[in-house]
């Protein structure tokens, strides 16, 4: 052997050793378990929190950011020299997506319950006004049976008002808002028709 | 040698790049949004079986991406993928167009049922006026009406499903305030009821007649009462009922008012009610009809049957315990022509066309309508 051949041998080995270091280390790298497992109960948390109730299409964003980090996965794990990184970029992401929304989900969710609260008060107050012209109204000629049939309506919608006040509690605030806006309609409807008996009472007065 | 080392460690590294991003086609990222979008949309709601087919065929496009993302760069073809995920874009636009159309005609469907719902509730508010039905029925029409406001503030939110449930609910009440109503308002339409009214009237008037005097009908589906004279009708009258007087009277406190053949039994004019005339409720008549409803069972055990039931002044308007009530001056004209033993009959139509058929007919009209798609 030359000195020009145990040179040429000399650089073999290094880089046939190079590789070898270089394919040990590019083969090896093993699923992020650890950041899978983080991702997913930071994920499992917000939703736990009720991210569907009140903020549905993040929890659409969140199972789809999911779907992407599995697709990923399934890439790697069908090369034989597997590469990690975008995956663990991707639940990086992902957990700091969960995170931000599950910092702003007690803001909404305040929100939500203060526009119902909100909601059923201004039914309750709507009602107490139906309530006043209807004990102003006169009971007389024409009238009697109209009232009383209002006065039943004000009750029957008052009945319903512990309905939006169960709604709130279970944090059903969509539902709450919806019905004590139903309620705050009709109370208004009475106050219109008792409206309309008045006048029907005073039109002849004026003549 | 160092060309074969040169070889090997251009091929590792090449294997070595597999691991690199490949651009992959832009319909990847579009039908993910589309699906997104779709999924917004309310696809899953309103096209749950065509969306659901729509998803199998992205999650297999996505799937044939994962395996040509695994292969060696060299060996990655994306064109079979690209054309897999156009045909998912297609698809999903066809769904777009199909998602509008089934939520025009939802939004059309919930419309007019809410139109519908509305009628009906708006006639049976007024049935239920009309008989003073004023408890167990307001308060389903009460329900009624709160859950078609729902509806219309779900509808007004595009939220044509939730609206479209909503209406179940009001369709569940007004069908509770119809069973209220209807029994009131049958014995009105039916034949063999107005037969017998009117034999009960043609009796009245032909007493009056044979033995020339005065007697009195008063129909309760009219509100009038009508005066006769040895046979002729000389004055008619309006009248206010008690509080359930469409009602044929069974019992005490029911406040409905007796239907049948009564007379004058009293006169008084030292009444609240400016004056009065007492009839003989209740007869032999309403006695039998009295023991028989308890002995089946279709009354209290201590129910007492009632009486005291008068035609009085006090205003014709209002509603009373089961009496006939009229203005303070018609009650004068009257007392001073009837006496004692003038006969009474008290019925509730004499023709089957009357308002309180006619408003039955309404409601029956209005449950055919929603049978009917």
């Amino acid at each position: 052997m030359t000195l020009k051949e145990d040179e040429t041998m000399k650089r073999v080995r290094w880089i046939v050793l190079g590789l070898v270091v270089m394919a040990f280390v590019v083969g090896c790298a093993s699923k992020p378990e650890k950041e899978i497992n983080d991702a997913k109960a930071a994920m499992d948390a917000v939703i736990k929190e009720g991210l569907a109730k009140f903020a549905p299409e993040d929890e659409k964003k969140l199972k789809d950011a999911m779907g992407a980090v599995d697709a990923e996965l399934k890439v790697q794990e069908g090369k034989t020299f597997k590469s990690f990184d975008k995956t663990k970029q991707l639940l990086a992401d992902l957990s700091k997506m969960a995170a931000d929304m599950k910092a702003a989900l007690p803001a909404k969710k305040e929100k939500a319950k203060a526009d119902a609260t909100a909601a059923l008060e201004a039914a309750k107050a709507a009602l107490g006004e139906a309530k006043k012209m209807l004990a102003k109204a006169p009971k007389g000629k024409g009238t009697a049976a109209d009232i009383e049939a209002l006065r039943g309506d004000v009750k029957g919608a008052e009945d319903m008002l512990p309905e939006v006040q169960g709604m709130i509690e279970k944090e059903d605030y969509s539902a709450a808002m919806t019905k004590a806006n139903a309620i705050k309609d009709k109370a208004a409807g009475v106050g219109d028709q008792v409206m309309k008996a008045l006048e029907k009472v005073k039109a002849p007065a004026k003549k | 040698m160092t060309r074969t080392v040169l070889a090997l460690a251009i091929f590792f590294l090449s294997l070595c790049g597999c691991t690199t991003e490949e651009p992959v086609p832009p319909e990847v990222k579009l039908a993910e949004t589309q699906e997104f979008n779709l999924w917004r949309a309310g696809a899953p709601l309103y096209l749950q079986e065509s969306f659901s087919r729509y998803r199998d065929e992205l999650d297999k496009a996505k799937n044939g991406l994962v395996q040509v993302n695994s292969r060696f760069s060299w060996f990655r073809d994306y064109q079979p993928v690209q054309a897999e995920f156009a045909k998912v874009l297609k698809q999903g636009d066809e769904l777009f167009r199909l998602l509008e159309i089934e939520k025009q005609n939802k939004a059309l469907s919930v419309r007019e049922q809410m139109t519908d719902l509305r009628e009906r509730l708006q006639h049976l508010d007024q049935c239920s006026r009309m008989t003073n039905e004023n408890r167990a029925c307001r308060s389903s029409l009460t329900k009624a009406e709160v859950i078609l406001n729902e509806a219309r503030i779900l509808y007004g939110g595009q939220q044509y499903q939730a609206s479209e449930e909503k209406l179940k609910d009001v369709e569940t009440h007004l069908a509770t305030a119809e069973r209220f109503i209807t029994p009131v308002l049958s014995r009105y339409g039916d034949k063999s009821q107005i037969r017998k009214w009117k034999k009960w009237a043609e009796e009245t008037i032909d007493e009056s007649a044979d033995r020339e005097i005065h007697s009195v009908v008063v129909v309760k589906a009219d509100r009038k009462l009508y005066l006769y004279k040895d046979g002729d009708l000389i004055k008619t009258y309006p009248v206010g009922l008690g509080r359930s007087g469409w009602s044929d009277k069974q019992r005490a406190r029911d406040n409905a008012t007796p239907e049948g053949r009564y007379r004058i039994i009293g006169k008084n004019s030292r009444t609240p009610y400016h004056r009065a005339l007492l009839i003989n409720y209740p007869n032999e008549d309403d006695r039998e009809e009295f023991h028989r409803a308890k002995q089946k069972g279709l009354l209290p055990r201590t129910a007492g049957i009632g009486g005291s039931i008068e035609i009085h002044g006090g205003g014709n308007k209002g509603m009373t315990y089961g009496c006939i009530s009229l203005a303070n001056n018609h009650i004068e004209e009257l007392y001073t022509f009837l006496t004692v033993g003038t006969p009474i009959a008290i019925v509730g139509a004499l023709d089957r066309q009357n308002k309180l058929s006619s408003a039955l007919t309404e409601i029956q009209n209005g449950r055919r309508k929603k049978k009917t798609p």
